[in-house]
């Protein structure tokens, strides 16, 4: 197992003292602090908590207050959940929606001049790194997150694929393969960070150097990890100019 | 009478040919290109060579549109790299020309086979709805299989500007058989239909306000429901998602200590839960419109 750091202490590694402006309650984030010497909003998960409706309306209410009352602040989207409860009562009030709500709060942000920035610190995996994490103008993953759509194991149990078959084809395919380095190879994480990393000054450039163009089927091909995506949809987009 | 065909039951391309203005469908990337997965070759896995997706433009009571429909018989509907690209690609083409994008889901959400390609398509095709909302580009989601929508697809919907459904389609991100190896078949039954439909169906979906429109089995139906639509988008504001926050929230502690659809069929002013059960979706919305009135009426 990897080790997932506290998250307060992960906290003060981005946010430096100005972290104590960010509550944690229920292993959901929200707050403002600091990054690059100027103000953030931040919204997350920790503990890689399962998300939830409720989980999901306090990110979107965060994300409300901030276009409202903090104009065009950049907002750090932090990424540690392991997905979404299976559970029939969420289902049943419509989890879908509440996910759709958090997306659309988001675009607003985004439309109002406000940069997104995810880093996945701990899982990032199925719908709990698409209900927020993935829709940021770009994307980083610390080195130890858990970045993908499942683990191989998982993808064994529903496929019926047997692990060693998984696991082999990985090495030529890694977008069968868990992590934040494959899931770089994708263009679905723009960098990876280390620990080790100063992650201020990191955070600091990566909110200045943001660009809200989606780069990720273009970084997927160069960077070899996934290779049709993007002449596939060249090819849709030649064939509608006619 | 004429023999009526259920749009549950058609294929992808039936769906579409019925939607469209008659021979209106031109489809993009067809069959004949041979798109399909490597990773599936890799898998030994037989391939589509449209790898489970009909793409292309037509008209719809003249209006230009593009549509997309997924084939569900082709391992569940599911997004892989080529897949999604094709559906972003579409979404996309939609945003830049202005022509507003009708997509017929039916999928359990992205291809496992391929891991996380599809994961990160279906985050690009997001990308590309809302690109089409701020453009005031229409994008509808017509959810009508027995598949019905899930995981990012059941996602997916929600990020576009309407969701026609039908009783047959449901819309969820974890499916029952899931949430029943999570929970217990004591918690939920997925062999029981009729919770199953209660939980994440057209009816209940449509009575929550998470579908615009539900209409009857039938590609006429959904073709009306979508001309409907075809003229009306908008990007997200500020007002708007204050609302739907509240409404959300409001949502949430209301049935917060519910865990029967029947509970929330009641709450929301549906009176005879077996007439409504029964009722055709044209005459469970008007029920719904009558329920709500009254509801309404004893609230003041």
């Amino acid at each position: 197992m990897k080790k997932t750091q506290p998250p307060r202490a992960l906290l003060a590694k981005l946010f430096g003292a100005s972290a104590k402006g960010i509550g944690i309650e229920s292993s959901v984030l929200t707050g403002y602090a600091t990054a690059g010497g100027g103000e953030v909003c931040v919204i997350g998960t920790c503990n890689g908590t399962y998300i939830d409706n409720a989980a999901a309306l306090r990110l979107a209410a965060h994300v409300i207050d901030c276009v409202e009352h903090h104009r065009k602040t950049p907002i750090v989207m932090l990424v540690d959940s392991a997905g979404q409860e299976p559970n029939r009562v969420a289902e049943m009030l419509g989890l879908a929606s509440y996910f759709g709500h958090l997306l659309s709060c988001l675009e607003l942000a985004r439309r109002n001049g406000h940069t997104l920035i995810t880093v996945a610190t701990g899982k990032a995996i199925g719908g709990a790194f698409i209900c927020y994490g993935m829709f940021a103008d770009r994307i980083y993953a610390l080195d130890s997150a858990s970045v993908g759509l499942m683990p191989v194991e998982a993808m064994s149990a529903v496929t019926k694929i047997p692990v060693s078959v998984l696991k082999k084809l990985s090495r030529t395919m890694p977008s069968l393969e868990f992590g934040a380095r494959p899931f770089a190879l994708l263009g679905g994480v723009q960098e990876v960070w280390s620990a080790k990393d100063d992650l201020q000054a990191k955070l600091s450039q990566a909110i200045a150097s943001a660009s809200a163009d989606d780069n990720r089927a273009a970084l997927g091909k160069k960077r070899g990890g996934r290779k049709l995506a993007l002449d596939v949809r060249n090819r849709v987009l030649a064939e509608t100019a006619k | 009478m004429s023999q009526v065909e259920l749009y549950h039951e058609q294929t992808a391309r039936q769906r579409v040919a019925a939607i469209a203005d008659a021979g209106s469908f031109a489809e993009i990337l067809p069959p004949p290109e041979r798109l399909t997965s490597p990773y599936l070759a890799q898998l030994g896995i037989p391939v589509s060579f449209d790898d489970g997706i009909v793409i292309g433009r037509a008209t719809i009571d003249g209006k230009k549109v593009y549509i997309a429909a997924q084939v569900g018989p082709f391992i569940g509907g599911s997004v892989g790299e080529i897949h999604g690209a094709k559906l972003t690609g579409l979404f996309m083409a939609a945003a830049r020309n202005r022509v507003p994008c009708v997509v017929l889901i039916e999928s359990g959400g992205v291809r496992l086979h391929e891991g996380s390609a599809g994961e990160i398509a279906i985050a690009e095709t997001m990308r590309a709805i809302f690109d089409c909302r701020a453009r005031k580009v229409a994008t509808i989601a017509v959810i009508g299989s027995d598949i019905g929508a899930y995981g990012g697809m059941g996602i997916l919907s929600a990020c576009c500007d309407f969701r026609v459904m039908t009783e047959h389609g449901r819309l969820g991100v974890s499916g029952p058989i899931v949430i029943e190896k999570w929970m217990g078949k004591q918690a939920y039954d997925s062999s029981n239909r009729a919770l199953v439909w209660k939980t994440s169906g057209g009816k209940t979906k449509y009575l929550l306000n998470d579908a615009e429109a539900l209409v009857h089995d039938n590609a006429g139906a959904v073709r009306a429901a979508i001309a409907k639509l075809l003229r009306k988008s908008g990007p997200v504001n500020l007002e708007t998602a204050k609302a739907r926050q509240q409404e959300l929230e409001k949502r949430l502690k209301r049935f917060s200590g519910t865990a029967d659809p029947d509970d929330v069929w009641k709450s929301l002013g549906v009176r005879d839960i077996e007439r409504a059960s029964l009722a055709s979706a044209p005459e469970f919305v008007e029920l719904v419109k009558a329920g709500k009135a009254t509801v309404g009426k004893i609230r003041r």
